[in-house]
């Protein structure tokens, strides 16, 4: 029997996949994002419509509740999605700097 | 020609007499005006310097790396880093280029440490300095007594190898590391600073840190 926590968040990540294959065919994200959060939003729909998938892959290996692999794994991904997000920003910044220094000389010439 | 860099954020009140008194000792002086929001661009420019202007404030590191650039077009033979809040003493620098070309070296790095530092907090020197010079030495792998000070001259050798990549204050450490990266010759020097205000801080410290730590993974 689904719920209707199950049918929103079923929504969601297709909603999700949809909005991947979408930037990808507009070339926002590249093939290796499109694929990251394919597979992501994929195996959230799995987890939401079959919970005890995740049970059975914690008790492989050796975690107590399916419950403590989702947060695990969510607070590890949020982590490297905030590390990714700050090397971007660190990225632009460098750019930025560069425009204004070119900017400052071309000003001067 | 010995060009002076100075990277200026709101001094309009200090630069104007930094400029002169830097006019006396070097053949030009530019001032590096990093969006400041006074007038410290039109004061620079009244005093006698030549003023490069960003548009957007990108930090201490940015704007010496524009003076470098604008440097290398000008062909200066020195440079000199010297801070626009009044702080520093434009007398060091006579005998600091003296000091750079009697030991064949291609950076001079000023220290507070070995000359007279007036005023400076008990905090500072007890404290954030023997940190900062164990960070410096991690990421450098430089022994210095001091490498945040401000002070630097630079033949043209160094000119032309430093790039610097960090925006922020963490500019200091990379030169550092940059000038033993390219195997450059440095020497220290004793410099007067007088405190007028406590600069950087703990918080400041670890902002470095971050920076330096960041700068390695992207190779900045």
């Amino acid at each position: 029997m689904i719920n209707v926590f199950q049918i929103l968040f079923s929504l969601f990540a297709l909603a999700a996949l949809y909005k991947t294959y979408k930037r990808k065919k507009v070339q926002q994200i590249s093939m290796r994002e499109a694929w990251f959060w394919g597979i992501f939003w994929f195996a959230v729909l799995l987890v939401v419509l079959w919970p005890n998938s995740v049970q059975m892959v914690a008790d492989t290996l050796g975690i107590g509740r399916g419950s403590d692999l989702v947060l695990y794994v969510a607070v590890a991904l949020l982590f490297y999605l905030l590390f990714s997000l700050q090397i971007s920003f660190q990225k632009l910044n460098r750019d930025i700097t560069k425009l204004v220094q070119k900017d400052a000389v071309e000003e001067k010439k | 020609m010995v060009m002076a860099i100075v990277p200026a954020y709101n001094e309009g009140k200090k630069i104007e007499q930094v400029v002169k008194d830097l006019l006396l000792q070097v053949d030009s002086v530019v001032v590096i005006d990093d969006a400041s929001t006074d007038k410290t661009g039109v004061h620079a420019k009244r005093a006698g310097a030549h003023v490069l202007s960003h548009r957007i404030n990108r930090g201490q590191g940015a704007a010496l790396e524009t003076g470098h650039i604008y440097a290398r077009m000008m062909g200066a033979d020195y440079v000199v880093h010297f801070d626009g809040d009044g702080q520093m003493s434009a007398q060091d620098i006579p005998p600091a280029l003296e000091h750079l070309k009697e030991n064949n070296a291609d950076m001079l790095v000023g220290s507070r440490y070995l000359g007279q530092a007036t005023n400076m907090p008990w905090s500072k020197r007890n404290i954030l300095a023997p940190l900062a010079r164990l960070v410096d030495r991690i990421f450098s792998g430089v022994k210095l007594t001091d490498s945040h000070c401000g002070f630097r001259v630079l033949g043209q050798k160094a000119l032309g190898l430093i790039h610097i990549t960090q925006d922020g204050m963490a500019h200091a450490t990379q030169i550092i590391a940059l000038s033993k990266q390219q195997g450059l010759r440095l020497v220290e020097f004793p410099v007067h600073i007088t405190y007028e205000h406590y600069g950087q801080g703990a918080l400041g410290g670890l902002k470095i840190i971050k920076e330096l730590i960041l700068g390695k993974i992207m190779k900045l």
